[in-house]
């Protein structure tokens, strides 16, 4: 930064000399904030989580990551009107309070988004978009918490911790719909699929709404049994896990818990990974990974793009905003100057 | 500190660095007449980053009629904040933020060549000119002749500045395009 010692930022700290505008910019950036942050309340639900000096409330990397996401989906949102598809946001939900409520939150969430009841949920990221939660990932490490949803003015911004694999990074985004559907301010899930009603029943609940909206029951039913005779449990389980997109996991617990599959099976099951026998046997087509890595949401992609070639961004601040998801190459072409653009000032 | 009329002109790093690299700083000076002339601190302090023609730059840097602005002001740093927001990633476009916010505070001109902070500019109805419409100005009021300013496109599309016309086009687009009348180039 631009200061030339101790003394000055003694005095800064004092009142008795103040900062200039180049100053607090430099300080924003050594931060690694935005100067804005200094001007402007965040979101609501940012603010409320930092009063509530809850043990998730420190300056954690989801924290950090699901600030600035909130704070830059409220700047595309002003600046590109509906573009991000907010208007689309439900009614609040009532949280769920027993099994068969949380199930129920499934089934109408599948309505929400439009699937019909027994259908897979192949790109879960892009769907959720349609409900007004956006879905950003990007892998902070295996020891962070999996996902986390802030409620925005209007939307909500998901974040997912891409270090887990597919099916995981799944579920824990399904698990952060439910969380948005219920109007949950702001919630960091440091282990989806772990929670356990006695200590934490509406997150356990929330556990098994994901599990429902990936594998709704009427399906998992049709499914296994006949590719368990034909096929026995492994390569049953490689099925369903890969038209369903979940991991043998919650495959495993799914079927526990509908009575599909005994212990023993369920431990089969748990413990397979698909090969490429299974690939092959079951001639399956293996999809690019929904959030793998940094991601996105397409909606936004498409705004912030928008807004580049309309010049109501700058190119930097576009990539800066992407997340490094595009180069400057994938950037829109600069329109072409209209002739007489230069010479309005001077007719 | 002086403080900027809404007769000054506020001019970006863009602009300012293209004049000095092409040696014709004494143009700007002289086309700015009477109106006082600002440029943002973050502005220099970019000025000072270009370190590729230290000579020419320097020229700015020492210029007693450019006038160096920083401001304690919160209402202004809000705008610069502002600014920012929509153009700042890795510190770069600084200089730009601080030209919008001067224009903002103290509503005068501003010199700006990149297209997006003019845009926003244009849409927030300030003031805002850039290096071309300058110099076609200076031909309207007979500041300039055609061929000295012909002289100048020349040498900022030397520098790299992107203009709708080639090295030497200038006087066939204003003429095809009746931007001046053709009394008014010779």
């Amino acid at each position: 930064m631009g200061f030339s010692g101790h003394s000055v930022i003694a005095k800064i700290e004092t009142g008795a000399r103040r900062v200039t505008a180049l100053e607090l910019s430099d300080i924003a950036a050594a931060i690694g904030v935005q100067m804005m942050e200094f001007f402007e309340e965040p979101t609501p639900a940012i603010v409320s989580h930092r009063m509530s000096g809850t043990p998730d409330a420190t300056d954690s990397t989801i924290d950090s990551r699901l600030a600035l996401l909130a704070r830059d989906v409220e700047l595309i949102d002003s600046l590109a009107d509906g573009a991000l598809g907010f208007d689309r946001a439900p009614a609040e939900q009532t949280p769920p309070t027993t099994v068969k409520e949380a199930e129920h939150l499934a089934t109408l969430s599948r309505e929400l988004l439009g699937l019909e009841p027994n259908a897979p949920l192949p790109h879960l990221a892009e769907a959720v978009g349609l409900v007004g939660l956006l879905a950003f990932s990007a892998d902070v490490g295996k020891d962070l918490a999996d996902a986390g949803t802030v409620l925005l003015r209007r939307g909500g911004v998901a974040f997912v911790n891409s270090h887990a694999d597919v099916g995981r990074r799944r579920l824990a985004l399904a698990h952060e719909l439910g969380h948005y559907l219920c109007a949950d301010d702001y919630t960091i899930d440091w282990r989806v699929d772990s929670y356990e009603l006695k200590t934490a029943p509406i997150e356990a609940l929330l556990d098994r709404f994901a599990r429902t909206l990936l594998l709704p029951a009427q399906a998992l039913m049709a499914a296994w049994a006949p590719r368990v005779e034909e096929h026995g449990p492994r390569r049953a389980a490689a099925w369903v896990a890969h038209h369903y997109r979940v991991d043998m996991a919650t495959l495993a617990r799914r079927l526990r818990e509908l009575d599909l599959a005994d212990h023993e099976t369920a431990g089969i099951v748990r413990s397979h990974r698909t090969t490429r026998a299974d690939i092959l046997e079951l001639d399956l087509y293996v999809p690019a990974e929904e959030l793998a890595g940094t991601t996105v949401p397409r909606a936004y992609e498409k705004a912030v793009l928008r807004l580049v070639e309309r010049e109501r961004i700058s190119r930097e601040r576009a990539l800066d905003l992407l997340q490094g998801t595009l180069n400057e190459d994938d950037l829109p072409i600069p329109r072409t100057g209209r002739e007489d653009e230069i010479w309005k000032f001077v007719s | 500190m002086k403080l900027p009329g809404d007769d000054a002109w506020v001019i970006d790093t863009g602009p300012l660095r293209h004049f000095a690299l092409s040696g014709w700083l004494g143009v700007l000076k002289f086309l700015a007449g009477d109106r006082s002339v600002f440029m943002p601190d973050v502005v220099e302090r970019e000025l000072r980053r270009h370190t590729d023609d230290i000579r020419s730059i320097g020229q700015v840097l020492d210029a007693d009629w450019i006038h160096v602005f920083a401001s304690t002001d919160p209402a202004y740093m809000a705008r610069f904040a502002g600014y920012a927001h929509r153009l700042v990633a890795e510190g770069k476009n600084e200089g730009e933020c601080g030209v919008l916010a001067m224009g903002a505070t103290f509503g005068c001109e501003m010199v700006i060549d990149d297209r997006t902070p003019r845009e926003m500019a244009e849409t927030e109805g300030l003031r805002v000119t850039a290096t071309v419409p300058i110099l076609c100005e200076a031909v309207r009021a007979k500041q300039l002749t055609l061929s000295m300013v012909e002289h100048v496109a020349d040498e900022l599309l030397a520098n790299e500045y992107k203009l709708p016309f080639g090295s030497g086009g200038f006087r066939q687009h204003v003429l095809e395009h009746g931007l001046l009348d053709y009394d008014e180039t010779t």
